[in-house]
């Protein structure tokens, strides 16, 4: 009886011992996961958020990319290269006209086609309620590029794949 | 999908019969965006190779017009003819009543569609 008492206490410590070391090192896929879970969490808005919350997200969106990052998404005339300001001010421009938004990433799928380059392929969900209190509800594909910078998973590259060709 | 299916409804897809055969025309089936959590409903219009345009809301097939009882709500779309492409079939959801610019139609890879709507 005591025997298995042991054991059990040792499997807990191996258990706790695994969950710690996961937790202090993550994974570089959990590192770059995080970057889609923090993008998900400051562009997403709720009704009662205020003005100084509002330029904090913008800022901290901003963050999430890289000094120039390629933008190519067709249905929103919005391609070529942008500079990490013009994607915060992009960003508070499109969230200021929404009065609640909820942005879900899923399907992540990561892979790593150079030692400091991260691919990820996912589908992202926007949906919400403009200020003139129009229902929104987008879905799309995306391919994403990062690339580490300074131990910091940054986007260089943000692509909208046509599943739907007009 | 309105007002064939709802928005927020369940549904059962049934991947089953097209392990064997190809979506046919007027089909409901579920397409997938990059995994299967995320699906649209959208119906099957025209097939690989054929030809397809809308005049003033009616659907055009090689040039025949296709008779479509699920579309109920009136519809005004002209869209040019274009062929679709090899391994793709042209996908539109019953709803046409909202403008052409802001419904999500177009072909899509067969490899894309997991399955038949069943209810």
């Amino acid at each position: 009886m005591v025997k298995i008492k042991y054991l059990f206490i040792a499997a807990l410590i191996v258990i706790l011992g695994i969950a710690m070391v996961t937790a202090v090192f993550p994974s570089e896929e959990r590192r770059v996961k995080k970057q889609f879970r923090l993008l998900s969490e400051w562009v997403s808005k709720s009704t009662e958020e205020n003005a100084f919350t509002m330029l904090q997200r913008m800022k901290d969106i901003g963050g999430l990319f890289d000094a120039h990052c390629e933008l190519r998404v067709p249905d929103q005339s919005l391609s070529g290269s942008y500079t990490r300001e013009e994607i915060s001010t992009y960003a508070g421009s499109a969230r200021s006209q929404a009065s609640q938004l909820d942005l879900k990433f899923y399907d992540l799928q990561v892979v790593f086609p150079g030692k400091e380059v991260a691919k990820v392929t996912l589908t992202a969900r926007l949906t919400g309620r403009s200020t003139a209190g129009e229902r929104m509800d987008e879905t799309r594909e995306l391919e994403c590029l990062l690339r580490r910078i300074e131990k910091k998973w940054l986007f260089t590259q943000i692509e909208v794949i046509e599943v739907l060709k007009k | 999908m309105e007002p064939t299916y709802h928005d927020g409804g369940v549904n059962f897809c049934w991947r089953f019969p097209y392990l064997f055969s190809q979506p046919k025309r007027h089909d409901v089936v579920a397409v997938r965006f990059a995994g299967s959590k995320v699906m649209l409903l959208k119906r099957v219009i025209a097939l690989e190779g054929e030809q397809v345009e809308f005049r003033n809301g009616k659907l055009f097939v090689d040039g025949r017009e296709i008779e479509e009882a699920y579309v109920r709500y009136p519809c005004h779309w002209n869209l040019s003819p274009r062929q679709v492409e090899k391994d793709c079939v042209y996908l539109v959801g019953d709803n046409r009543s909202m403008p052409m610019e802001s419904h999500h139609f177009g072909q899509a890879s067969k490899r894309r569609i997991m399955g038949v709507i069943l209810w």
